[in-house]
């Protein structure tokens, strides 16, 4: 994207690679053939429902899981010859850690501090992560949101050129994720950063990653940036009718004769249409409501959004299914 | 995956603090530590206390009227060594059976008749003395009986025994639970897997964790001597620094067995029945509470394999002089390579996932 070229033009070079990666347990297949190329410097999300093989992938990327096949390099290193190097250079955060819970934070931070032989001072990562008040709290006392601040806080002390963060904003209320938000932007915007995130939040991957891949069944099913995912379905806006009994009233053809609809689905109560240009599909859809003399309860235009890339390409909405 | 071996003085001062913070902070695991076996010494030591003879307690059945006379002649001829107390035909045998009497007496002084439970190993003396003082009632002379020397110098109770149990019960909760328990409590809560990803080495982790336990861990088998020393006059015979050494070798063994335990188990539910199969031995056949030499033969390699009973025989032999230097010198060795070899075991089993 444009306004990331400056700095993805600086390295210009690949920050993590993967090729044909699998990773196979006894019964189940949790990454199915994966290739995946992250430039230095751009924010990069994988992006999935649960179990899709997001967290596999990423901790396989981290040097925690080792691969069933296929080839992982990261910033031009392998787990197998240079690890230790390599984890002088990550910064990581995990699903589901709790660290140890009668710590204060600065002690905590001082800990991670003290791992890395070229970091950042615990002072500078509380300032980092706006997380000076609670710096004599103890970590069993901190909220969510406290807590996963403190973790990207960990994360960046050793001055890490590539950042994984494994779903960093679950269950968090939206005050903490846009903090959150902040703190990864401009780690990579000032610190020329490379970051990989995991998500099954859309409006994160949009609001946050400069290039996109979707992940289904161990699979990258789709890549692109946010914009370019969307576009790719021909169309950028979703027209939604309600109307009692309007299935009745339209059937395929006459769907189909409405200007500018690409797709349209349809149940007793609503018409969901996706339109290249609402300015020109709506007017014509309430001539034919009126036409056909029915009642109007609702009509709604929103912008295409990557959740409807992600329904496209697989029938299912990301959040469908969700063991949680 | 390669890693480091290297041990950096700052990431191992690190972990060492954030060890004794987190234990310091956990008072519960300060009350188990110090509490528990400082409680148990007081009233184990007390209960099989020194000097005091405890009465025989006899129950005189109250076959009126003659019941509370015979139960007063008893009384006073039994020399202040028989407690006499009357009760109801009704509850002489649920007396007996609860112990609140040692033997129950019906007739009279010349047509006594006992009922006891000759298991007990109270009812005997309470036999011997009743009839003692029964022959007195009749105007019997008393039998003649051998002189007799009371064991209760300090050195020789069973309060002495047992403080050496009581610091191998220490040093094992020490390393089972401080190092086992808590490498998997911090395995499950992928705390682990966040060091992992750090360029944090498994040595550097491992011995810095250990160490800092095995530090801590000798602090209450001293507050425990000190205790013992102030409230029973449990004495230290021998050397003072080979005691020292011992709590250090025992809790390094100790710790090692933690080590192992928690290497690489997934669920604090597995290490807890896997610590119950390592401690239950430890317990019962280690020389804790009742010495295990009079266990039978069959017993006897399983009471010799077990580490506690080498730590609780060299730290007798130490304070209380039971046993010559060169077999304290031989438990130190055992006690040693049992430690190392579960270190290294450990040391190459560990995962941090």
């Amino acid at each position: 994207m444009n306004e990331r070229a400056g700095i993805a033009g600086r390295g210009g070079g690949v920050a993590l690679r993967c090729v044909g990666l699998v990773k196979r347990y006894e019964d189940v297949v949790a990454v199915a053939g994966l290739d995946l190329e992250v430039r230095t410097g751009e924010c990069f999300g994988l992006l999935g429902p649960n179990g899709a093989g997001k967290t596999t992938t990423i901790e396989i990327c981290e040097g925690l899981l080792a691969p069933t096949d296929g080839t992982v390099r990261v910033l031009d290193m392998d787990w197998t010859h240079d690890a230790t190097q390599l984890r002088s250079r990550i910064g990581v955060t995990l699903q589901e850690t709790r660290l140890f819970a009668k710590q204060t934070v600065r002690e905590l931070l001082a800990l991670f501090v003290a791992l890395y032989d070229d970091a950042r001072s615990a002072d500078e990562l509380l300032a980092i992560v706006a997380l000076e008040e609670k710096a004599g709290a103890r970590y069993q006392h901190l909220s969510g949101g406290q807590k996963q601040r403190l973790a990207v806080a960990a994360a960046l002390a050793g001055r890490p050129d590539l950042l994984f963060l494994d779903e960093p904003t679950t269950g968090l209320d939206p005050q903490s994720r846009r903090s959150l938000w902040d703190v990864i932007r401009r780690f990579r915007d000032d610190d020329g950063g490379t970051v990989v995130l995991t998500t099954h939040y859309m409006d994160e991957a949009e609001a946050l990653c400069d290039r996109v891949g979707i992940v289904d069944h161990g699979k990258l099913i789709a890549l692109g940036s946010p914009r370019e995912l969307v576009s790719s379905l021909g169309a950028a806006h979703v027209v939604e009718v309600d109307a009692d009994g309007i299935d009745a009233a339209f059937d395929t053809a006459a769907l189909e004769a409405l200007p500018g609809v690409v797709e349209h689905a349809c149940t007793t109560e609503r018409l969901t249409l996706t339109v290249r240009q609402p300015h020109v599909a709506v007017p014509a859809v309430l001539r034919a409501v009126e036409a056909k003399s029915l009642r109007l309860r609702g009509l709604s235009t929103r912008h295409l959004a990557l959740e409807d890339v992600f329904v496209h390409l697989t029938g299912r909405h990301l959040r469908d299914g969700e063991a949680e | 995956m390669t890693r480091r071996f290297g041990m950096r003085p700052r990431v191992m001062r690190a972990l060492t603090g954030v060890a004794w913070r987190e234990y310091l902070r956990t008072p519960e695991a300060v009350f188990w530590t110090y509490g528990f076996p400082l409680v148990m010494a007081l009233v184990l030591g007390f209960a099989f206390g020194e000097g005091r003879q405890e009465p025989a307690h006899v129950g005189v059945v109250a076959t009126a009227p003659a019941g509370t006379s015979f139960a007063e002649k008893l009384r006073e001829h039994g020399g202040g060594r028989l407690h006499v107390e009357v009760v109801e035909e009704s509850r002489a045998r649920r007396a007996l059976t609860l112990g609140r009497v040692d033997l129950v007496v019906r007739g009279d002084a010349e047509h006594p008749a006992f009922e006891l439970d000759p298991a007990r190993p109270g009812s005997e003396l309470a036999r011997l003395l009743t009839e003692d003082a029964l022959a007195s009632v009749r105007g019997e002379p008393r039998p003649v009986r051998a002189t007799i020397e009371a064991v209760d110098e300090p050195g020789d109770r069973y309060i002495d025994f047992l403080v050496a149990g009581l610091i191998g019960l220490n040093l094992l909760g020490a390393g089972i639970y401080g190092i086992g328990y808590n490498l998997v409590l911090m395995r499950e809560k992928h705390l682990l897997r966040r060091l992992a990803v750090t360029p944090l080495g498994r040595g550097e982790f491992l011995l810095s964790y250990v160490a800092s336990r095995i530090v801590l861990a000798m602090i209450p088998p001293l507050v425990i001597v000190a205790f013992a020393w102030a409230v029973f006059g449990v004495p230290v015979r021998g050397s003072f620094l080979a005691l020292l050494g011992l709590f250090l070798l025992g809790s390094f063994t100790f710790c090692g067995i933690g080590l192992l335990v928690g290497s690489r188990t997934q669920s604090t539910e597995t290490v807890s029945g896997l610590m119950n199969v390592v401690m239950l031995p430890m317990w019962l056949l280690g020389g804790v509470f009742f010495g295990n030499e009079r266990f039978p033969e069959l017993l006897q390699p399983i009471v010799r394999t077990v580490p506690m009973t080498w730590l609780t025989d060299a730290i007798r032999g130490v304070m209380l002089g039971s046993l010559e230097t060169g077999g304290i010198a031989i438990a130190a060795a055992v006690l040693g390579a049992i430690g190392l070899l579960c270190f290294c075991l450990a040391f190459k089993l560990f995962r941090w996932t």
